[in-house]
């Protein structure tokens, strides 16, 4: 008699994600997207001329190993209404970093839904998709969706120009 | 809409008034359910709910139906709809239990011209329904969202 040997169940892929706080809203974003989870020492307020407020959800920039970080307020890019943020997100192969209210803790996620259709608004560019963790269900952020590559282009330039200024 | 060919409605209470959807788009009434919210710019979107392994989200129409004065939605009509050519459940809160009504076959039961009702009819409402001694407005859920988005 042959002996029953179950194939084993192919494990689904899972994704390692950071779950973190805005305004109330529990968020995740992948693990592998963030560098480095800091407080808030080192923030330098971001005032340049005529560009501040082309994007206002801009609200400081972090030096860190000569690169210098433009620091996005979560709040602000989600539209929210204001929170009070005590960590920064600062995220890899980008010059962005998110200011949240907190950080939780790390989970796997096996499966990414779909937004629905009948979300038609930023919301699309925002999340890559929702997951359900606990029974609870959390959008996982696009990362690239804090700056675009024109505002940061925008921003670099901005901010060379100042530099250039200063040294002249 | 093909509502003409409709043999059955789901009538749902919205506060004092009455109105109706084609049975066939409506998957389930359920019960008051856990709403989850998160960011989003999407009108009358009040959250998802999470059926069956699905992510439902919610419309809160009562506003566009009643007005400001509707009282506390008690359950969910999760109706089926048709958004860029695929078919995704949408749950609208009510207000209390809903009633589905069958109506002889070669009967639409659906009243269009009714010249009193007619008048100033929303976009939304695409004919009536006799329930009884009562006319209901049938809804076109689409249109009726597609109105808000506008």
């Amino acid at each position: 008699m042959r002996e029953f040997n179950p194939r084993p169940v192919p494990k689904a892929p899972q994704e390692g994600v950071i779950l973190f706080t805005v305004a109330g809203f529990k968020l995740a974003i992948a693990a592998g997207a963030v560098k480095e989870i800091r407080g808030l020492e080192g923030l330098n307020a971001f005032t340049l001329g005529g560009i501040s407020e082309r994007v206002e959800k801009l609200r400081y920039t972090l030096e860190r190993g000569g690169t210098t970080y433009f620091v996005v307020d979560a709040s602000r890019h989600f539209r929210l209404a204001s929170s009070s943020p005590g960590r920064v997100l600062v995220l890899r192969n980008s010059s962005t970093a998110i200011l949240v209210d907190s950080t939780d803790r790390m989970t796997d996620i096996s499966t990414l839904l779909a937004l629905p259709r009948a979300f038609q608004g930023d919301e699309r560019t925002w999340y890559r998709g929702l997951a359900i963790v606990n029974d609870e269900v959390i959008p996982v952020v696009n990362p690239g969706a804090f700056l675009s590559k024109g505002e940061q282009e925008v921003l670099r330039a901005g901010l060379e120009g100042l530099q250039g200024a200063a040294v002249v | 809409m093909s509502a003409a060919r409709e043999k059955a409605y789901v009538l749902f209470p919205m506060g004092e008034k009455r109105f109706a959807l084609p049975s066939d788009v409506v998957t389930e009434l359920a019960r008051p359910d856990h709403l989850q919210t998160f960011p989003h710019s999407t009108p009358l979107l009040a959250g998802v709910l999470v059926r069956r392994g699905r992510i439902v989200p919610v419309y809160d129409v009562a506003q566009l139906l009643v007005g400001p004065a509707a009282p506390p939605r008690k359950f969910y009509l999760i109706a089926n709809r048709q958004i860029d050519s695929r078919n995704e459940w949408t749950a609208i809160p009510v207000t209390g239990e809903c009633e589905l009504i069958n109506l002889p076959p070669g009967e639409s039961g659906l009243e269009q011209d009714q010249e009193t009702q007619d008048h100033d009819r929303p976009e939304y409402v695409v004919g009536f329904v006799n329930a009884g001694d009562v006319t209901v407005p049938v809804v076109d859920l689409q249109k009726l969202i597609s109105m808000e988005a506008r």
